[in-house]
């Protein structure tokens, strides 16, 4: 194609107008005549023996129609999984558990479930379900349950669910040769995803009995595991995924599915669950805390020679996605860069915490804010600029991974995005208050899109162009505000030819769409972007074929521009598209298509030492700060913030800025202020009165830098950034303040009271 | 202990509401239900809030909202504000901004624009939080409240009236009607600092100081520190330092040391105890120059 006419402008959404004039209709503007108000009994305890649960009371309350604990559950016992279809093998199955059964691991596990005609009956219900615990100990750190007798928080008789690792050269030969060598040890916390919409949906039987679950979730293929829980052939449950006030990783896992089937399965009415922000705190899953130790050697020019690390993460309660998210740590570990000698070991460990599971990053935002402040250190100690150092060890074009030995064929743009986020920050700002100090900071990282390629991962689009000249799309992409459904539209649009307005998209509807994939790993854009590319191409073919033969012309010299099929070198010579189509449909020439694109396949790897391919692709990125850091209140104030990331193409250059902004913005929460606090497994911050993130007025410009190299894997070479954009900013902003005021915080987040407490400790130090 | 699970956004309580019209009607009720679980309802921001996620309950709710004679400003003679205003409302009057820039500072500090919206001053203070925003600019501006009943009524000191958590000495069949704030003299100064963990939060810690200026001279003035203690305190020891004293760097310096030795604040959910006593110092001190700068002092 000559020249993008919709693919590559700042276009307002599909959705934009539906949004703002609140017509959308999300997950809880929805209900249904006769439809019953759920509730779930939570547990009292993180720790605890179910002695008894008595729901006698419960049942004869008026108004209450069903009462279900875990031996009402069909499969109460499955595994988890998130979409996939390959075998992976049982390093990676954990257990699914839909009601607590004998002993609850943590506080706020699901005991019973309450459907009743009102929420008021629904609560009063719960109140008068008996149960009947004994407390046990529990185990509340992943380094104690690590160790030989710990309290066991499952049934098996280890607490480490996970193990992985990769190495190459020789650490201990790369140690000697080091001129200089750094040990520490960083700690990240529990964080929640802050969506602004809870979890929650609606669930009713249809008339062919198939169980119907409209929910706002990530992954709609889970109308399987429902299914598998409720013992049901599969086609008969179907997700309609609505469009969702943010997913983050959150609405990646079952949230209220399995537990609206029940329900409605037992009753047999329509059934309604929402979970309020409380229980959406504590019930739901957490970014994983880790404890990361790491050692890294360098020789005087700054050059790296071996990096050892050794990452510790509390998977709470319930393994859930945390082998996965524990194998991506591993991966990222070294970060982008060249190092000869490597060695890593990551232990993924149940706690009777909350679980953990994706939350946007996924593995790959914890070992950043480690290697990206020892870079940091050394760079000061050598003294080396920030931006030198990286210069002087990040991977380029033909490199290869330092963990994995992945080699990367496709444009890595390092250190082109670093240079120009640095150069960005300009001039100093001056500051005049001698209490105010200001200084600068330099992050760069790497991110995967696309699913671990051992996942076979697939996805699938239905095209349909109608005789008006107006295209029908059905893509069971899920859409979590990102803009993946309006994306689609665009290609469809900029191949055809037509304008946004004459599509319409149906999407992710289990029985009616063409499975897509989960909207997840940063994986739309390149793959249902692909397929669906695929898909608007036969079409096209076939448009221009048809138009060729009428226009008696080779088909390499039309294109489709504005509704017409047009002879590229004489632009008065074309046909209106609805005449081509008019002559297609005479000839009986297929209008339509599904098509499905496939990923890069691989075998899963050696989970003691991984090798090889794992990711299909990686996006690079770097993040630049300016902070002001007030020496005697601690409080930090962010003056400039850059976000620069080679996209490959900006389909929707909105959207891919808005991804930038919002992304810098979440990993800002995560490095100043956000942390759940669980003390004894008890959460201490239930709701957005205790658990902060930033508000409007806290937030700095943002300046995003798109870097456009064509390289990546997506259609029209684009490459996956909504997790890329949140991974690399927090160490940026600690190392800026280290640049400010000489501390440097290794416990986040780096709150005002750290901060004090870090500068009266080196005072009196010195 | 929160209730950490049961808030639906609905009040799953039975109660029985009244929203009378007229002063007379609401002291009727509160001297009918004085020995009920009886509760007053002005804003609601924060009783409706503790209704729904700590089991606060009540039999009977009294609204005050659509009563006219408490919706009243008068700015006559200092300031007199009625029951019913809403902060927003407050925040508007030129006099409030000009004249009493602590009391201006602390509400434009407080939550949201939705909630200053519903939310009132005496619900601030009979809410007797040690955080509440506006009681520390109340008690450095000396104002009063005045507390009506069936039986008669009464003017007490915002800084008697709180007496712990969630405390005060109004009795169960008295109203809150009006906040009376006493005419500020020429050449004084007000100033409020907070610290929150966000821009719209509960404090870490607040401050008010108001300051009396004649020449050179700190005439008389008041250093409040909420958030700190059980509930706002005067730091007096630190006030004493300053008052009939040439005023200067030093003795500002001096003077928010004190301030800061004699709270006692602890350790919670949102700062530490270090923190806040570290932070009480350097507020202090810059209360103070804001406060001696808008007094017209000169340092």
């Amino acid at each position: 194609m000559s020249e993008f006419k919709i693919v590559g402008k700042p276009i307002p959404r599909d959705d934009a107008w539906a949004k703002v004039t609140g017509e959308l209709k999300y997950a809880d503007d929805f209900s249904l005549p006769g439809m019953l108000y759920a509730k779930v009994l939570r547990s009292k305890y993180p720790a605890a023996k179910i002695i008894s649960i008595n729901t006698a009371k419960a049942e004869k309350l008026n108004g209450v129609r069903a009462v279900l604990t875990a031996k009402d559950v069909p499969h109460n016992e499955t595994v988890t999984r998130f979409g996939q279809s390959s075998e992976v093998g049982k390093g990676f199955e954990g257990l699914y558990r839909v009601l607590a059964d004998k002993k609850v691991r943590f506080m706020g596990e699901a005991v019973a479930l309450v459907a009743a005609d009102t929420e008021e009956i629904a609560e009063k219900a719960l109140d008068l379900i008996e149960v009947n615990y004994e407390t046990l100990p529990g185990v509340f750190d992943p380094v104690e349950a690590m160790k030989p007798g710990a309290y066991l928080v499952g049934e098996n008789n280890s607490n480490i669910i996970g193990q992985f690792g990769c190495s190459q050269g020789d650490i201990i030969k790369g140690f000697a040769e080091a001129d200089i060598i750094i040990e520490d040890t960083y700690k990240v916390p529990f964080v929640d995803h802050a969506y602004l919409e809870t979890e929650g949906g609606i669930a009713w039987i249809d008339d062919y009995g198939v169980i119907n679950i409209r929910v706002g979730s990530q992954v709609i293929e889970h109308f399987r595991d429902v299914a598998d829980v409720l013992g049901l052939s599969h086609n008969k449950v179907r997700y309609i995924g609505t469009m969702m006030g943010g997913g983050f990783g959150g609405k990646e896992d079952i949230t209220v599915e399995a537990y609206l089937a029940l329900l409605t399965w037992k009753t047999k009415k329509p059934v309604r669950l929402f979970y309020t922000r409380e229980e959406s705190i504590l019930c739901h899953s957490k970014r994983h805390p880790f404890v990361m130790k790491y050692k890294v050697g360098a020789k005087k020019d700054g050059k790296l020679v071996a990096l050892n690390a050794e990452l510790i993460s509390d998977a709470g309660a319930y393994p859930y996605l945390s082998p996965w998210v524990n194998l991506y740590a591993t991966v990222n570990a070294a970060g982008p860069y060249c190092i000869p000698n490597v060695k890593v070991r990551t232990y993924c460990v149940l706690t009777n915490n909350t679980f953990t599971s994706a939350n946007r990053g996924f593995g790959a935002p914890q070992p950043n804010v480690v290697y990206e402040s020892l870079m940091d250190e050394l760079a000061h100690k050598l003294n080396i600029s920030p931006l030198e150092i990286r210069r002087r060890n990040c991977l380029t074009t033909g490199k290869s991974l330092s963990t994995t030995g992945q080699v990367f064929k496709t444009y890595v743009a390092l250190p082109e995005v670093a240079e120009k986020a640095w150069e960005a920050l300009g001039e100093l700002a001056k500051c005049e208050d001698k209490n105010r100090k200001v200084g600068r900071g330099l992050a760069i990282g790497l991110m995967s899109y696309g699913r671990m390629t051992f996942l076979h991962d697939s996805s699938r689009c239905y095209v349909r162009l109608e005789s008006d000249g107006s295209v029908l799309i059905r893509s069971g992409i899920p859409d979590l505000g990102g803009g993946q459904v309006s994306l689609l539209c665009q290609i469809v649009a900029e191949e055809l030819g037509i304008p946004m307005s004459k599509i319409k998209i149906y999407y992710s509807d289990t029985a009616l769409t063409p499975l897509a994939g989960t909207t997840t790993a940063t994986r739309q854009t390149y793959m249902s972007g692909n397929a669906t590319l695929k898909a608007a191409r036969k079409i096209r073919k076939r448009i221009i074929s048809k138009a060729a033969e009428l226009l008696n012309v080779n088909p390499d010299k039309l294109d489709i521009i504005e509704e017409k099929v047009i002879v590229k070198y004489n632009q008065s010579q074309y046909l209106p598209l609805v005449e081509v189509i008019k002559a297609c449909n005479t000839a009986g020439i297929e209008l339509f298509c599904e098509v499905q694109f496939n990923a890069p396949f691989t075998i899963v790897p050696d989970l003691s030492n991984i090798r090889g391919m794992t990711f299909p692709d990686f996006t690079f990125g770097a993040q630049a700060v300016e902070v002001a850091v007030d020496t005697e209140t601690g409080q930090v104030e962010i003056l400039k913030l850059i976000t620069c990331y080679d996209v490959g193409k900006a389909i929707n250059p909105l959207s891919v800025e808005g991804q930038m902004e919002g992304g810098s913005i979440y990993g800002m929460g995560y490095a100043l202020m956000e942390e759940v606090i669980i003390e004894k497994g008890i959460t201490m911050t239930p709701s957005f009165s205790e658990y902060i993130i930033p508000t409007a007025a806290d937030v700095p410009d943002v300046k995003a830098i798109l870097v456009e190299s064509g390289g990546g894997l997506g259609p029209y070479g684009a490459k996956g950034i909504g997790e890329p954009a949140c991974s690399i900013i927090a160490p940026a902003i600690l190392n800026a303040i280290y640049d400010a005021i000489g501390v440097r915080i290794k416990n986040l987040p780096a709150t005002p009271e750290k901060i004090i407490r870090a500068l009266k400790k080196e005072y009196f130090e010195k | 202990m929160i209730r950490l699970t049961n808030n639906t956004k609905i009040l799953t309580q039975e109660f029985e509401y009244f929203a009378p019209k007229t002063l007379a009607g609401a002291l009727d009720l509160l001297y009918r239900y004085q020995d009920k679980n009886t509760r007053i309802l002005a804003g609601g921001t924060d009783l409706l809030v503790k209704m729904k996620t700590i089991g606060l309950d009540a039999d009977y709710l009294i609204s005050i909202k659509e009563i006219p004679e408490l919706k009243f400003i008068d700015t006559d003679a200092g300031l007199r504000i009625g029951a019913a205003v809403p902060l927003s409302h407050i925040e508007k009057i030129e006099k409030v901004r000009e004249k009493y820039p602590a009391l201006y500072e602390s509400i434009k500090s407080m939550a949201a624009i939705a909630i200053r919206n519903m939310a009132t001053m005496p619900g601030n203070i009979c809410n007797a939080s040690p955080a509440g925003d506006t009681i520390p600019p109340l008690i450095a501006y000396e104002a009063k409240l005045k507390l009506v009943s069936k039986r008669g009524e009464r003017t007490v000191l915002v800084e008697d009236f709180i007496t712990g958590v969630g405390k005060t000495i109004i009795k169960r069949d008295e109203l809150l009607t009006q906040v009376i704030i006493p005419e500020i003299s020429k050449n004084s100064g007000g100033a409020f600092l907070k610290k929150g963990r966000v821009k719209a939060d509960i404090a870490k810690i607040n401050l008010a100081v108001c300051l009396k200026r004649e020449g050179e001279i700190c005439k008389d003035c008041r250093i409040v520190l909420g958030s700190v203690f059980i509930k706002a305190v005067r730091a007096k020891k630190a006030e004493e330092l300053l008052r009939g004293q040439v005023i200067n760097n030093d003795l500002i310096i001096k003077t928010a040391k004190k301030a800061s030795e004699v709270i006692k604040p602890i350790d919670d959910i949102r700062s530490t105890a270090e923190y806040r006593t570290e932070l009480a110092r350097v507020m202090t001190e810059d209360a103070l120059k804001l406060a001696w700068g808008r007094a017209g002092g000169e340092l």
